[in-house]
């Protein structure tokens, strides 16, 4: 039978979902702007995160009424603390981003434009398939796509290895300002962290989908 | 993507502000000399289930009993100051009709309490008694009120048969509808699920959320998780006097008092 | 093997010898010798009066119930019995009288003599035995309409005359009687008391006089009955002149089944669930509705079974009909010779238990007597019986369709 409430399970559902996309929207747009040069991109991406904030907490104080008022428990509750979890992250996610978008603006305003992209649109690429594939394995409720996120943020990791090896090098110091370089390396860091949330929001949807912690 | 986007918690508070239905005022009331409840003010809202939660013995099923002057039939029982005012009537005024009182406010009882007869003449009976014959008004209603009820499906082809053949979730909810047939617009429910399994627990909710679009629900229970469910509004209870009155969201999640808050998280005692 | 495991069976929960179990065993024997020994009294009451009236109310012939005498009048039964076989039969007895005599008179040590006396007391006894078979064969017995009838009564010269009062014909207007008499106080009770009870239990405030009068109803249940008979004698028949007759009888009867009528539905209406009064009243009945549509009509089959057996028992009573109701004998039906129709109430009516009374008490007992006195006491037992069946079936059957 299903209860009224459960109707409230769902819509908590669905906003998770749309936090999700937003936050890959943010991270899409702010990586994008970046690369292609585009200011207005990057202020876009710049200007959502507060949308992305008011959203988790709708999120937060919808997971905790459920909690209080409806007495959740097995699966029902999983998907509440998945979705307390995941609110975060997702959030996190978005903040990572905005600072990407705080930074990129840096960047272009006083660079003109990213003179050495290094890996970074393929890492940017890489970042917001991890982001979109944890969405989708937590709508699909596909739980090897879930582990499928494990292995391929170590990829995301190595990438900014690379480029902080990079950066670090005498070399670099030549082609970029200290400026563009602290700020390049804050970007790929940034962009590890994303794909780093993206795993956590893999391991809650595994969490969610089999129980196991 | 299109999700609406309103905050949960608002969706059950109505755009007008609620009307208060049953104004309580400093009412004291008691069994001969043991006073069963002291000062209590409160006003139950329109269209809006509110719950009494409270140890036993609080008061709460005493208080309910006081708004369709079901306490009348305890000879020792008796208000001593105060006022309850329904649809700003004193209902406790010399001029108020007892008879027409309950008619107005219907009520449930913790037993179902089915009469023996056929499920029909039990759904007529509140008909019956005020002299109406008329046999399609009375299939009307008997079909309207089990309609509203949720039991039309489940007992349409056995209308003749008796109620007592009915399991206890339907009996309850056969109560409900007899209660519905007499077109009340309050019904107060005195722990309507404390004998019921929980499929039938769940049934009976799911009607009272049902219920709430028309009428006004007042319903006493044990079960802390029934009235956070149920219940719009949610007053606690404690050795006959109101301790706290509040959207049920404040009660369970926020608690002013900590009486409340120790009874609504298990601690109490 | 077996003497290895004699020590090894006793285990934890073995079989053991205590003061308990032999405390039990003779209680449990004492408890059943008792219970036993009252069945049988009972049992043996109850085949004596329903052996010895039987052979009154049954016959060997075809429809097997003898009608006579269970409709007819009673009558005086007239008895001729042939004379020559009463003279060979009394002397016949009194040869074995002092035969008897004689033998207890012979010193313990003359065996023989004895013996020859006890065989010639058994030759006699067969002779007498032979003899009463003859004389019942030949005997004649007549009621008083066939005695009335004959056309020439046998000579005394050969036949040995006597009468016999209240021994021949029935009890048919015993029986009637007596079912009107139950039936008229049964309705008068019932209402009296059901109004009585609905009064008690649903509208009178509980305290001090409640309890009392409570009490003094209990305390009427406990008034001997012939108290009832002299009160109901002053009351109904001298001071409202109604007359040794139905009404009194009923009344009289009705006051003495009033108090079990009364706490009997007094307690059917409490096992009726407060839930149903108060399932009523919440929506918009008012108390008298309540009571009329959802306590009487549940809590009539208990009322009426507790009734109707208050009533049979009642009815067995002989004292408060004597001298109200019950005529010793009455040769109209209670519907014959009416002037007009209220005379029907205030006629007295032959009733079962006086009957009783009368014919164990008023004439001799002996052979042509006792068919009567125990058909008669049959007869009752049955029809107190069936009262008291038809309350269990009744009891039986409500209890299947109202089962809450």
């Amino acid at each position: 039978m299903k209860r009224y409430f459960h109707k409230e399970l769902t819509e908590l559902k669905n906003k998770l979902i749309l936090l999700g996309e937003k936050s890959h929207e943010v991270v899409h747009l702010s990586i994008e702007g970046l690369l292609e040069n585009n200011i207005e991109k990057v202020n876009e991406a710049y200007g959502m995160d507060d949308y992305v904030d008011v959203l988790e907490m709708e999120i937060s104080h919808a997971c905790i009424r459920y909690m209080s008022l409806r007495g959740p428990v097995s699966s029902d509750l999983r998907l509440l603390v998945v979705a307390l979890k995941a609110s975060k992250d997702f959030e996190r996610i978005a903040d990572e981003a905005h600072s990407i978008a705080q930074k990129s603006y840096r960047l272009l305003t006083t660079e003109g434009s990213l003179k050495n992209a290094l890996n970074l649109s393929e890492m940017g690429t890489l970042a917001c398939q991890l982001v979109n594939d944890s969405i989708s394995c937590f709508v699909e409720e596909d739980i090897d796509k879930a582990f499928l996120i494990l292995k391929k943020d170590h990829e995301i990791d190595a990438i900014n290895q690379k480029h902080f090896d990079t950066l670090s090098n005498e070399a670099s110091r030549d082609e970029m300002s200290d400026t563009a370089r602290f700020n390049t390396m804050l970007i790929s860091k940034s962009i590890e962290r994303i794909g780093d949330h993206a795993k956590n929001i893999a391991g809650e949807v595994i969490f969610l989908l089999n129980g196991d912690q | 993507m299109n999700v609406n986007f309103d905050i949960q918690g608002k969706q059950a508070e109505p755009s007008k502000p609620p009307k208060p239905v049953i104004k309580t005022k400093n009412l004291d009331f008691a069994y001969g000399d043991s006073q069963a409840l002291f000062n209590i003010s409160m006003d139950i809202f329109k269209k809006e289930v509110t719950a009494f939660i409270g140890p036993s013995g609080c008061g709460k099923s005493t208080l309910l009993r006081c708004f369709n002057r079901m306490n009348d039939l305890i000879d020792i029982a008796q208000i001593k100051s105060g006022s309850i005012r329904i649809s700003d009537i004193d209902i406790y005024n010399k001029d108020v009709d007892v008879i027409e009182l309950r008619k107005h406010v219907g009520m449930v009882f913790q037993k179902s309490n089915p009469f023996p007869k056929s499920i029909y003449e039990n759904i007529a009976y509140g008909m019956r008694i005020q002299g109406v014959k008329n046999r399609s008004e009375l299939d009307e209603t008997v079909e309207s009120s089990l309609r509203g009820a949720a039991l039309w499906d489940e007992v349409k082809d056995r209308l003749n048969k008796s109620a007592l053949g009915l399991s206890g979730g339907q009996q309850q909810r056969l109560c409900i509808a007899r209660a519905l047939a007499v077109k009340p617009k309050i019904i107060l429910m005195d722990e309507p699920c404390s004998a019921l399994d929980p499929v039938a627990t769940a049934k009976v909710e799911e009607l009272i959320h049902k219920l709430k679009k028309h009428y006004t629900i007042v319903v006493v229970t044990h079960n802390m998780q029934q009235a956070a469910r149920v219940s719009d509004r949610t007053a606690f209870f404690y050795l006959g006097r109101l301790v706290e009155y509040e959207t049920t969201e404040q009660i369970f999640m926020n608690p002013k008092n900590s009486k409340t808050e120790a009874y609504v998280s298990g601690r109490f005692g | 093997m077996k003497s290895d495991t004699n020590k090894q069976t006793t285990h934890l929960f073995s079989q053991r010898f205590s003061r308990n179990k032999v405390m039990e065993l003779s209680i449990t024997g004492i408890l059943r010798f008792f219970t036993y020994l009252v069945i049988v009294l009972a049992g043996y009451l109850f085949l004596d009066i329903t052996y010895n009236g039987s052979k009154a109310v049954f016959t060997k012939e075809a429809p097997f119930v003898n009608f006579q005498f269970l409709t007819e009048k009673p009558q005086t039964l007239h008895v001729f019995e042939p004379a020559d076989i009463d003279t060979q039969l009394k002397s016949a007895k009194a040869e074995i009288l002092t035969k008897s005599i004689k033998r207890r008179a012979l010193s313990n040590s003359n065996y023989e003599a004895a013996e020859a006396f006890t065989l010639a007391i058994k030759d006699l006894n067969k002779e007498v035995k032979e003899l009463d078979d003859l004389r019942k064969e030949r005997r004649l017995m007549f009621s008083d309409t066939e005695y009335r009838a004959l056309a020439t009564t046998p000579s005394t010269k050969d036949f040995v005359y006597s009468t016999y009062a209240y021994s021949g014909g029935g009890i048919g207007p015993a029986i009637i009687g007596t079912i009107l008499l139950v039936f008229g106080s049964i309705l008068i009770a019932l209402t009296l008391g059901v109004l009585c009870a609905v009064y008690l239990s649903e509208y009178s405030k509980p305290g001090k006089v409640l309890q009392s009068i409570r009490l003094s109803i209990l305390n009427l249940s406990g008034v001997p009955s012939i108290v009832f008979g002299l009160f109901g004698f002053g009351l109904f028949v001298l001071y409202l002149d109604w007359g040794v007759s139905l009404m009194a009888g009923w009344f009289t009867l009705a006051l003495m089944a009033l108090p079990v009528i009364i706490t009997a539905s007094e307690e059917s209406m409490r096992a009726i669930p407060k839930g149903f009064r108060e399932g009523s009243l919440a929506l918009g009945a008012s108390k008298w509705t309540c009571i009329r549509t959802n306590v009487l009509p549940y809590a009539m089959p208990g009322i009426l079974t507790s009734s109707i057996m208050g009533i049979a028992r009642v009815a067995g009573e002989t004292a408060p009909i004597m001298f109200t109701a019950a005529f010793a004998l009455r040769d109209r039906l209670p519907w014959e010779g009416l002037e007009n129709s209220t005379d029907f109430f205030f006629q007295g009516v032959m009733a079962l238990p006086y009957h009783i009374y009368v014919v164990s008490s008023k004439i001799p007992q002996n052979e042509y007597t006792q068919n009567m006195q125990y058909g008669t006491a049959f007869v009752f037992l049955l029809i107190v019986g069936l009262f008291a069946l038809s309350s269990i079936i009744l009891r039986v059957k409500v209890r299947k369709k109202y089962d809450w």
